[in-house]
């Protein structure tokens, strides 16, 4: 067990920027999740700190050791790779036994941590089988065991549910969550599954372009979400993002329909973000401005509402008894409380606008 | 679909399949009519060779002819078998590490180096056979089994580098760098996963060398005259004064055919595999 600690670490290839000169403190026993879309650079920095890829500039720390130079063998690191990484020529037993076959562990010693692993992982009766005859799900699990059956300083792992089907993604997203914290070692994982991040991790990384765009708990990133990426790539659906300016203590669309009264300074562009549960879906003429339904969705437990407001579409949570008809016209009313203003030009967000924000602190 | 449409689209196929059948066998046939000849032959006394009767006295003679002064096949055999499993043994080996690292490693020139191992490839044998010859009466190497070798292995190892860069290829990266995390060296790696893995393929890769080397003659023909000749060449012995003598001949080469169907049964399992391997994954 050991914290890590990444200092301005860069890979390059020729001219195109993977990682651009991130720093970022990962505390002993911490689940820290990297997420962002793909091609990020996620899984460059999980292959730098296994060193599988050598960084262009930085350092990174494992407990109190510099490991730039050391192998991978050398970093007591254990990875669970997105196509799993599995011995195709190993029986499920043996490729769990693997890592503590190849680190010389006592012969008797490895069948009672096999043993362990697979029964932690539910594998126990298909010790026997090769991989190619387990499911998606069992290969899953083999090398989720191949990891745990080490105590390594730190666990690494490169989007190991992305392959499952989505009912199973769910079920071992729990799985991993409960193991985790029973073998409470500092983990590295790295996702585009903005739920499996908000689920997982005690912070959360977001990436973009090769830079961390915010760290902090789920929570800070959710509620206050540093940027207009961060603010659009968090939460199911996305943050809705209305472009307009304020005049006068009211915020109106770019093509001046009024839609919320907001306590800050003129501004003649601005981004507006309010979250779909922050929008409420009344009858036409009792909401704050009229809009149109462009789409009506019924996903079982709750409803959602794509409405045409002020030219631009903006998605509504409804309870699950909400009702609408496509091209009714509604009223809307954006909840003035969570409300969130960005730059368009920088992305930032304006904290300083006199907005009154009480989830800012 | 109408039930007359039916049955005329499975007319169709039936007769489609009838033609493939048809086709397939006439294929098989022309590549076995002169195999069987041979097998016919073998067994005949030189008089009945050249009459095309199913029906006649069969004799083992000829195999026993043909190990008997002045023909001396025996040594022949001995020298083949040799020189064929010696340039295997020696060519796998360098042509996997060769192909291990232009297939994980990037190199400087690596293309360069490719092309050039493929390029030699095309170079026609009897081109250069004559500065092997002066280059081998020079060292010593004429009419020596490790010169064969030596000419082997330059044959076999392009068309084994090539081949066997094809089944590393096919090995997902993934596993060695997992295995590397799981605290592999390097050679831990290659000897627990990528031998493992890719040994089918060096086993097709080995089963095509020996047959190249086995069946090689151009080489054997002029850099041997007496003490490392080849079965090959010694099927040009049986070429007399007094005509062909084709049942000796036959004899001998079903002495040379026989190891490689024997060879194709046991490996017949594994070759489908190596053949197939990078879909198997
Ligand atoms: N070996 C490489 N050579 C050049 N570019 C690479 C290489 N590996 C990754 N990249 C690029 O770096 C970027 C980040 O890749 P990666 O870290 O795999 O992204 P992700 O966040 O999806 O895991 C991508 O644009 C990818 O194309
Ligand atoms: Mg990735």
């Amino acid at each position: 067990m050991a914290s890590v600690s990444l200092r301005n670490l860069t890979k390059r290839w020729g001219s195109f920027v993977g990682v651009d000169n991130q720093s970022i403190d990962i505390a002993d026993r911490e689940f820290l999740v990297l997420l962002g879309p793909s091609g990020c650079g996620k899984t460059t920095t999980m292959r730098m700190i296994a060193g599988l890829e050598e960084p262009t500039d930085g350092e990174i720390w494992i407990g109190d050791q510099l490991v730039n130079d050391a192998l991978p063998k050398d970093r007591d690191v254990a990875m669970v790779f997105q196509n799993y990484g599995l011995y195709p020529h190993m029986t499920v037993y043996d490729n769990i036994a693997y890592p503590l076959k190849v680190r010389d562990t006592p012969k008797e010693n490895i069948a009672p941590r096999v043993q362990r692993a697979a029964e932690q992982v539910e594998l126990s009766g298909f010790l026997d089988r090769k991989p190619k005859e387990l499911s998606g799900g069992q290969r899953q699990r083999v090398a989720l065991a191949r990891a745990i059956v080490r105590t390594p300083q730190l666990f690494l792992m490169d989007e190991p549910l992305s392959n499952l089907d989505a009912k199973l993604r769910v079920s071992m997203r729990a799985e991993l969550k409960h193991l985790s914290r029973e073998l409470k070692i500092t983990t590295v994982y790295v996702t585009h599954d903005q739920i499996e991040a908000m689920t997982l991790a005690d912070r959360v990384a977001v990436m973009k372009d090769g830079v961390i765009q915010q760290l902090g708990t789920p929570d800070e990133i959710y509620d206050d979400p540093q940027n207009l990426f961060v603010a659009g790539f968090i939460g199911s659906p996305a943050m809705n993002l209305v472009n307009g300016s304020i005049a006068n203590g009211v915020f109106s669309s770019a093509d001046g329909t009024p839609m919320v009264n907001i306590d800050a300074d003129d501004c003649s562009s601005v981004t507006l973000g309010v979250r779909a549960d922050d929008v409420t879906a009344i009858d036409k003429g009792q909401g704050f401005t009229d809009a149109v339904v462009y789409a009506y969705e019924n996903t079982g437990e709750n409803t959602l509402l794509t409405v045409l407001c002020g030219g631009q579409r903006i998605i509504v949570r409804g309870d699950r008894h909400l009702r609408k008809e496509q091209d009714e016209v509604i009223g809307i009313t954006l909840n003035a409380a969570n409300l969130y203003l960005f730059d368009p030009e920088s992305g930032l967000r304006l904290r300083d606008t006199g907005v009154r924000d009480n989830r800012s602190r | 679909m109408t039930r007359a449409h039916f049955k005329k689209t499975h007319l169709k196929r039936s007769l489609i399949k009838l033609l493939q059948t048809v086709l397939i066998l006439l294929a098989t046939l022309i590549m076995l009519v002169p195999i069987l000849w041979i097998f016919l032959a073998a067994f005949k006394n030189h008089i009945d060779v050249f009459q095309l009767k199913l029906l006649f006295t069969p004799t083992l003679q000829n195999f026993l002819t043909v190990f008997e002064a002045p023909y001396h096949l025996g040594q022949k055999l001995i020298n083949s078998t040799i020189v064929a499993f010696v340039t295997v043994l020696i060519a796998i080996p360098i042509a996997t590490m060769a192909a291990y690292s232009f297939s994980r490693f990037k190199l400087v020139g690596e293309t360069a180096m490719l092309v050039t191992i493929l390029a030699t490839q095309f170079v026609p044998a009897v081109v250069i056979v004559l500065p092997f010859f002066v280059m081998f009466r020079d060292v010593g190497l004429l009419d020596t089994r490790i010169g064969l070798v030596l000419v082997n292995l330059a044959i076999v190892m392009p068309f084994a580098i090539w081949m066997i860069k094809g089944f590393i290829d096919g090995i997902p990266i993934d596993t060695e760098e997992a295995a590397m995390v799981d605290g592999s060296s390097r050679l831990q790696v290659i000897r627990n996963i990528v031998l493992p893995m890719a040994a089918p393929g060096l086993l097709t890769a080995g089963i095509f060398c020996f047959i190249i080397a086995w069946n090689e003659f151009l080489f054997a023909l002029i850099l041997t005259n007496r003490e490392a000749v080849t079965l090959p060449i010694g099927l040009a012995l049986f070429k007399a004064e007094e005509g062909d003598l084709w049942n000796l001949l036959s004899a001998a080469g079903i002495i040379i055919m026989v190891p490689m169907f024997v060879l194709a049964l046991l490996i017949r399992k594994y070759f489908v595999q190596g053949m197939t391997m990078g879909a198997v994954r």
